[in-house]
This record gives C-alpha cells, sequence and structure tokens, in this order.
C-alpha cells in the first residue's frame, strides 16, 4: 500500500492551541509522526534576562495559558530559595488554596476540550459553565479573570476580602454537587468507554524511559506526585491521598483527572478549616528596582496539574536574571512521548490522545 | 543521610570532582568535561533514572559555556516513598566556547533528544551521534544563535521589523 | 421588528445575511484562545449574535486573530486568509496584534499586523471580556452597514505592496502571489 503524508496542522477542529504534527498514513494507519513545534515561541528566557526579578511576573504567567498559577508559584519558589526568604504560616495555606482552585478550574477546561472533541456537546458546556464561575472568585480575589499576578517571592500580594470564603464554599458546592451528572452523562457512558479503553497505551517503562510525569504515570498504578514526595507550602499539614488507575490508556487517564479534581475539592474544605485565622501574608523584601539576589544557581520543582514542573536558575548578584529555564511538563509528553505513542493509531485518534495526555502547546515552545 | 552517603560515595569514584549542597535538596556536582558522560551512566545505575532537564548558561566572561544535567528518581515500588527521590542532582560541566561541541547522551538516556536540540538551535552547540539536528522552533535566520549574550534583541527588532513600510 | 429593519431587507437582502451570520474559523492562534470558548457556551452565548466557529477556511467569514503572532504563525495566518471567499472581515483580538504588545523587544513576534493582511477593528486588552467580543461584533455590524468593512477590497486593490511586505519577512515564499499579472 501507498503511504500519504499528512498535515495535522494548526487551523484544525480537533486541535485546541497552536501545534502541528505531519503524519505518514497508510490506509488508517498511521506509520510515522513528527511533531512541529515553535508557533508560540517568543523566546522567554531571553526577554527575562532584560527586566528586574520583580518585573518578570507579567511575562512569566504568559507561559501557560489555561493555568498560569503554578508557573507564578515556582518563580517565586525560586527567588526565595536563592535570597533565603521564608513565607509566613497564613501566606502559605492561601497559597495552597489558590493552586488547588486553579487545579480545578484546569481540569475543567481539559474536559471541555475532550469532550467537545468526542462529541459529548451537553458536558463540554456543563464543564465550561462551572470553570466561569469559579473565575468568579478569581476576580473577585485578584482583580483579573486569566492573568492574576497575585503571588510574590515571600507570599501573597494581599489578604482574602471579606466574605470571600463563604462566597468560595458556595462556588465549590455547587461544582461539587454536579459531579454525579458528569459520572452518569460522560464517565459510565459505554461510548466513550469504547472510543477511549485501548487507546494511545503509554505502558510504565516506557514511560520511565520517556520522562513522562504526573497524570500518565499515575495511570499506570504509581503515586508519583510531587506534593507528597517534597512538600511545599502547606500540603503537608493536611491529609489527603493520590488517587491512580489502572491500564496506562487514555481511559485510565481520565479517572485519573477526575479522581484529582474531587480531591482536589476535598482539599480546599479542609485547608479552609486548618488556616490560621490572622496574620500576616507576605514577608517584606526589599526595592524591587534595587534589589540584587545573591549568586548561585538552583533548581526547584513543583506539581502542576500536567505533572511536574521544574525551573532551574542562575543568578550572578545582580539586578537581573542570568539565566532562567523552565522544564515544563508538556515539553516529553508532546515531543518525546507523542512520537511514540500514535504510531499504530488511526487518524481518527490523534485528538483524543493529544489530550488526554494533556500536551498545551505554549508550554512547549515558550 | 542520603545525601551524606551519596556524597562519599562519589568522591570516592571521581576524585576530581567538586559537590555542594548549598540549596535544600539540591546536590551540585562539578565535573570535566571528559568525566560527565560517565558519570551520567554511574549516576543511573545507582537508581536515578529521570532526566528532567539539559540546559546550557553562556558564561561569556570566562569564554566558556556550561552544560547543566539534572536527574532524579522515579519510585521504586507504587506507594512507598522513600528519602531518595527528594533529591535533585545537577551535572556540571564547562566546554570552550570557540569550539561548541560535545556528545549526546542518546544511549544513555532516551528523552535527551529533544532538549539537544532546542540548545543546537538556540545556542549553536553540535552534538555528536544525535540523530536528527533539524530546526525546532525558529524560521528566520539570524547571524547568530539568539540566545548567546552578544546578540542584541532590541538592535534586532528595529533593524528588521523598522524598516518595514506600512500599507497606505 | 421596526420599519427601518424592513427597508434594509428588501433593500439589500444579501448584507444583512452577512451580517447577522457571521461564521469564525476555529484556529487557536495565540494566548487569547482562552477567552473565546467561554464565549461561544452556555454562559455568554455567541450564537445569539450568529457567530459560531466552523471547521474550515473555506466556510468562514469572520477571521479572529487572538493574541500574538510568531513568524511560523504569519504564514499559516496568511495561507488561511488567502482561503476564505470573499466578504472576509478581520479582527485583532488582544493588544499584542497592535503594536507588538508585552513581547515588543522579541526577536520572533510580528509587531504589527496592519503591515501583512487588511485588518477592519481592534479589541483592545490583556485579556479582553467575553463581553468585548460582543461589542466589537455589533460594531462591525455598523461598518458593514455603512460599506466601511472593505479590508478584503484593499487587499485586493493594494496587493503589491502586501506582498512586498511579506517577502521582506520570508525571503522567497513557496506559493505564488494571488492576484496575478496575467
Amino acid at each position: 500500500m501507498r503511504e500519504l503524508e499528512l498535515y495535522f496542522g494548526p487551523q484544525h477542529l480537533g486541535m485546541v492551541g497552536n501545534f502541528s504534527i505531519t503524519l505518514q498514513v497508510e490506509g488508517d494507519r498511521i506509520v510515522k509522526a513528527d511533531a512541529n513545534p515553535g508557533y508560540l515561541h517568543r523566546g522567554f528566557e531571553k526577554l527575562m534576562e532584560q527586566r528586574t526579578w520583580m518585573q518578570n511576573f507579567p511575562l512569566v504567567c504568559r507561559i501557560n495559558v489555561v493555568e498560569p498559577d503554578h508557573i507564578e508559584l515556582i518563580y517565586s519558589m525560586g527567588v526565595e530559595k536563592l535570597a533565603g526568604i521564608e513565607v509566613p504560616p497564613r501566606g502559605k495555606f492561601i497559597r495552597s488554596i489558590y493552586c488547588e482552585m486553579a487545579r480545578v478550574g484546569s481540569h475543567l477546561f481539559g474536559l471541555w476540550a475532550y469532550s467537545n472533541m468526542l462529541g459529548f456537546d451537553t458536558v463540554a458546556q456543563w464543564a465550561m459553565y462551572h470553570r466561569d464561575l469559579l473565575l468568579d472568585r478569581f476576580e473577585e480575589l485578584t482583580g483579573a479573570r486569566v492573568y492574576h499576578i497575585y503571588l510574590r517571592p515571600g507570599g501573597v500580594r494581599r489578604d482574602f476580602p471579606d466574605g470571600f470564603e463563604e462566597r468560595l464554599v458556595n462556588t465549590l458546592h455547587s461544582i461539587g454537587g454536579k459531579v454525579p451528572d458528569y459520572n452518569a452523562t460522560f464517565f459510565e457512558n459505554s461510548v466513550f468507554e469504547k472510543r477511549a479503553k485501548g487507546v494511545g497505551v503509554l505502558t510504565r517503562e516506557e514511560g520511565m524511559k520517556l520522562g513522562a510525569v504526573g497524570h500518565s504515570m499515575r495511570a499506570n498504578g504509581m503515586k508519583y506526585d510531587i506534593r507528597k514526595i517534597e512538600p511545599y507550602a502547606a500540603y503537608d499539614q493536611v491529609d489527603w491521598e493520590v488517587h491512580t488507575s489502572e491500564g496506562g490508556d487514555a481511559y485510565a487517564r481520565l479517572f485519573a483527572i477526575r479522581d484529582e479534581m474531587i480531591e482536589s475539592v476535598h482539599m480546599i474544605f479542609k485547608l479552609l478549616d486548618k488556616m490560621p485565622a490572622k496574620g500576616e501574608v507576605f514577608t517584606k523584601t526589599p526595592n524591587p528596582f534595587k534589589w540584587r539576589v545573591p549568586e548561585g544557581d538552583a533548581y526547584v520543582r513543583c506539581e502542576s496539574s500536567r505533572g511536574e514542573l521544574g525551573l532551574y536558575m542562575v543568578s550572578d548578584g545582580g539586578i537581573k536574571p542570568y539565566r532562567v529555564h523552565f522544564r515544563t511538563p508538556s515539553y516529553t509528553h508532546g515531543l518525546a512521548a507523542l512520537e511514540k505513542v500514535l504510531v499504530g493509531e488511526s487518524v481518527a485518534d490523534v485528538g483524543n490522545i493529544m489530550i488526554s495526555m494533556y500536551v498545551v502547546a505554549p508550554e512547549i515552545d515558550r | 543521610m542520603i545525601m551524606e552517603e551519596l556524597k562519599s560515595k562519589l568522591e570516592k569514584a571521581f576524585g576530581s570532582a567538586k559537590i555542594s549542597s548549598n540549596y535544600s535538596n539540591n546536590l551540585a556536582i562539578e565535573l570535566d568535561e571528559t568525566q560527565a558522560i560517565s558519570m551520567l551512566s554511574y549516576l543511573k545505575n545507582l537508581g536515578y533514572k529521570h532526566l528532567a532537564l539539559i540546559s546550557c548558561v553562556d558564561w561569556i566572561e570566562d569564554n566558556q559555556f556550561e552544560l547543566v544535567y539534572v536527574l532524579s528518581a522515579y519510585m521504586p515500588s507504587d506507594d512507598s516513598y522513600s528519602e531518595k527521590e527528594k533529591l535533585n542532582i545537577i551535572v556540571k560541566t564547562r566546554i570552550s566556547r570557540e569550539e561548541a561541541k560535545y556528545i549526546s547522551i542518546i544511549d544513555i538516556f532516551e528523552n535527551a533528544e529533544p532538549y539537544e536540540r532546542e540548545i543546537h538551535e538556540l545556542f549553536g552547540i553540535h552534538f555528536e551521534g544525535h540523530p536528527r539536528l533539524t530546526p525546532l522552533f525558529l524560521v528566520l535566520k539570524y547571524d547568530k544563535p539568539p540566545f548567546r549574550k552578544d546578540f542584541d534583541t532590541r538592535q534586532f527588532v528595529d533593524d528588521y521589523f523598522g524598516n518595514i513600510p506600512p500599507v497606505e | 421588528m421596526d420599519r427601518n429593519q424592513l427597508v434594509k431587507w428588501i433593500k439589500a437582502p444579501a448584507k444583512m445575511g452577512h451580517k447577522y451570520s457571521l461564521h469564525v474559523v476555529y484556529f487557536c492562534t495565540g494566548c487569547g484562545i482562552i477567552e473565546i470558548p467561554p464565549s461561544i457556551t452556555a454562559r455568554w452565548d455567541a450564537e445569539r449574535f450568529g457567530v459560531i466557529p466552523v471547521a474550515t477556511p473555506r466556510q468562514a467569514n469572520l477571521f479572529l486573530i487572538t493574541g500574538y503572532v510568531s513568524t511560523k504563525t504569519l504564514k499559516a495566518i496568511i495561507r488561511t486568509y488567502e482561503q476564505m471567499p470573499e466578504p472576509k472581515y478581520t479582527v485583532g483580538f488582544g493588544s499584542c496584534p497592535i503594536n507588538g504588545g508585552m513581547y515588543w523587544d522579541s526577536y520572533n513576534t510580528i509587531k504589527k499586523l496592519d503591515k501583512y493582511i487588511p485588518i477592519d477593528g481592534w479589541i483592545a486588552g490583556c485579556m479582553p471580556r467575553p463581553e468585548a467580543v460582543f461589542v466589537a461584533v455589533t460594531h462591525l455590524w455598523t461598518l458593514i452597514d455603512k460599506e466601511m468593512a472593505d479590508g478584503y477590497k484593499r487587499y485586493r486593490e493594494k496587493y503589491d505592496y502586501y506582498r512586498a511586505n511579506q517577502e521582506k519577512v520570508f525571503g522567497e515564499m513557496e506559493w505564488p502571489p494571488l492576484y496575478g499579472k496575467e
């Protein structure tokens, strides 16, 4: 049979984000796949070397457009490690609540993208509506719907407004109360099972060789979560557990996402109970235009909703960073793992596999 | 505990390495360029199988590039957390800035391929043994690789995009 | 409907048809794609304005360029724009297509999009809210009524200048000119 070269290009109904894959197909089966990133490359790390440490926060947000909060967290943690700053206790709890809210919002966005791809429009509309209710809480807390610049080295910028906690609890109850409907319509549907079971299998050994992290490894039964391995913020003061599933295919990954989302909602309630009622929320840092961070280099990591997010930061004692390099989880999933997993699958399942592995294009190109 | 044992084991095996741990959970190892590859296979045999990052820093005043490899460990079984996974090991080595070439580590770690391709494109370092060193992100041609310290982005924007007239 | 609208429908039914059913090409160009799904789903419904995403550029007449444009994306944008049938309208979404925005000193982004393809309107903000998309759509209706939304006519008349600017960025282009001199 003959082979045909097909462009699963940037303008495609099955592509969320600006990314392209060149496929060699034989009939309906894929023989070879070449990822083609670079549509969103802005040269972030070079731009960050020309702005001071605090001026970099608006740039840092825009690396991952779906969930900008974990990247603000990792940049603040990097500066704190180099400069030796401690976060006060109430600030740590607020950081954890903020990151868990971002995780729930990001998983709802992923559910919109995935169910829209498979054709379940009802579940897609519900998921986007609930994410919008959560964005109202973000707007009340930080002032913007999408790019909130709320974290800083040493804590958070301001405390909760009056009555915020009750409104947050009400929003989470309305999201959590819809979960039985999500289960009945989508997760226990036999059409979803036939479309997703056995598709895009990434076994544990292959994953360890290709550098897969996050829920792609949790779908194989391994409880690999940075919040338990190297706890940061207030994650070691609340008890929660890591959920896994078996199989390594797209079906198992979606169940790992759903269980993580439900666990995050419960974790926010526990954090709100245990939070100290009064206190400082940030430690003072020097004048931002004259602040010189001491010399050195460090590596920090945290668990974003896609996997392990890391940052290698080098400072030479000046007012601007010397070298900043982000290790984003979509880099290995989208470039190294996707090219192996797609061989042998059918063309109709490319979007299915890509969204179940949560590849977000701006994270690859930076 | 684990960090002290690892430090003494490495100092016995590689005498000329400089090992330091100034920040929590970070172990930094500085080596000569001829020994870095054997250090990486040694660490992989000890169980540090996850290559998290390959990065490059341009020290223009010393006339050298510094290649940085960050390793960590996966869990030994499904739900036991030990001290070993907390550690991030940073292996650093310096190469000369004029020659700008090194050996690829694709035989040891399979997911090094996109990292080395990106460093070749943005810094201009050639990796021997890499199967495809084709462009990854960039479309235009620059006179020197754009992430080096002597490439001025503001001057480039004025020269290249400032000369294009508006349509009226 | 009032008497004013009835007169417009009888005089120019094709123009009223174009106005009230602007189909958007589904192309996620940049950052701004994060505020488009809220606009087209249940909370801020865009279908009551006639705006709905379609799969291919051959079926569309509105092109929403959401966010910054890098050099690789500009090639895809020009190809998509040239495939759309006339009459077609483009709207720049966000402050990056206007004058470079936050990435004004980046070596890989285009600073002013107006030099390469014609733009009918801009929406400022970073990110603009979904309500801003609806204000832009209603403003575009007024411009279509007054015959001022003529980006496609400008592209046809001044094609040499646009093509010269595109060739200054990319060098040799891989496809021949659209409106050639025969």
